[in-house]
């Protein structure tokens, strides 16, 4: 797993990359709450280059949804693979988190 | 149609890893190599790894209790258009069906952190048996590869 | 904020972009960087300066990357600086005669100050 992060517009966007499961979730949520914790934009999690992520990766993500819902600041993901999307189909988390087909879209989605 | 006996081990993958959370990536590439060699759709052997993944990730967390090294043993099979997968540790009993669905429909704050690992398995996969046998725990799954396998071109 | 994931903020101003690299590159994630300054860098900016303040460290696949990125500045007429690199990193861009072809501010202020010269 892989993440780097890019602040555009005051928006920080991070990139996923690789798997996120039991091995190493935790340092992904502590990766990205770390690079959360002074943005004060929307957050973007780009999804486009993961290839996996299992209930452990849910969960961070999860978890990261709560700390920036508490700061009132807006989350999105975009650019999920149709496993991943099916994922959170079945697990109930497109109801909660926002997902968009591409990052443009998400971009545009939380702009205003 | 003409099978010889030793081509049924092509179907068989039978191997083992340890109770160290880092194998579970090391059991997706072996078992992604399986499906791959199989003809095994991706979106099969995305269900397949994430089961296994999620069976791993409850026995290596909770499973022990002890900090010895333990061995956990993984079969997958493919039976024509049937993947049959076997995971087998020598961890504590555990009972799959207590555990509670979660509430996919709660929002965002009332949503539980955790809860949907065997939730996910059970969605993802076609059947789930469990038993207890000579105090190993077995878990037995049975999912269909859908299209594109080999046999069927 | 010192993190070790790569991290990379761009701002524009006056078509100059300013790009802030933090944390570590290295030959695992040189190729991303240089495709996040691609996606962040457009053809009507006058200049860019890349701010190494944050960086923690760079290998020689970064390096690249950062060369990379300034010969195709160099070929679209875009003027390129970095600045606020720590004393090893210029020493690095010395050894490797990178500060003959780069220009190289100590600080953002200066590297801004130099394009009105």
């Amino acid at each position: 797993m892989e993440i780097s992060t890019e602040t555009r517009n005051g928006a920080l966007i991070a990139k996923a990359e690789g798997r996120i499961d039991g091995a190493n979730a935790r340092d992904f949520e502590s990766a990205v709450q770390t690079a959360v914790r002074d943005c004060e934009g929307a957050v973007i999690i780009d999804c486009e280059n993961l290839s996996y992520i299992s209930s452990a990766g849910l969960r961070a993500i999860l978890l990261i949804a709560k700390t920036l819902g508490k700061r009132q600041v807006k989350f999105a993901l975009c650019s999920l693979s149709e496993p991943i999307a099916e994922i959170f189909q079945i697990s109930g988390f497109d109801q909660i988190i926002s997902t968009h087909s591409s990052r443009d879209e998400a971009l545009a989605a939380v702009d205003g | 149609m003409s099978v010889s006996d030793d081509t049924g081990n092509d179907h068989l993958l039978h191997f083992a890893v340890l109770n160290d959370l880092r194998e579970i990536a090391v059991a997706a590439d072996r078992i992604d190599e399986f499906c791959s060699v199989q003809g095994i759709p991706p979106a099969t052997a995305y269900a397949v790894n994430l089961s296994v993944d999620e069976l791993l990730t409850n026995t290596i967390s909770y499973g022990y209790e002890d900090s010895e090294e333990h061995r956990i043993d993984l079969m997958i099979r493919r039976d024509g258009d049937v993947l049959t997968i076997e995971i087998s540790d020598d961890g504590i009993e555990f009972a799959p069906d207590s555990a509670k669905d979660p509430d996919t429909a709660a929002s965002i704050e009332d949503r539980p952190i955790g809860g949907l690992g065997i939730f996910l398995t059970r969605q993802m996969m076609d059947s789930f048996d469990y038993r207890r046998d000579e105090g190993r725990n077995i878990v037995t799954l049975t999912k269909k590869t859908g299209t594109a396998s080999p046999e069927n071109q | 904020m010192q993190t070790e994931i790569l991290n990379l903020k761009t701002e524009r101003e006056d078509d100059v972009l300013s790009a802030r690299v933090g944390g570590r590159i290295d030959g695992s994630n040189a190729a991303r960087f240089e495709e996040m300054l691609r996606s962040a860098i457009e053809e009507s900016d006058r200049a860019v300066i890349m701010d190494f303040e944050q960086l923690l460290y760079i290998s020689s696949a970064g390096l690249r990357a950062v060369l990379v990125t300034a010969k195709s500045l160099w070929k679209q007429g875009t003027t390129f600086a970095l600045c606020s690199l720590s004393d090893q990193l210029r020493g690095a861009f010395a050894s490797s005669g990178f500060d003959r072809v780069v220009r190289i501010h100590g600080s953002r202020r200066e590297a801004l100050d130099s394009l009105d010269e």
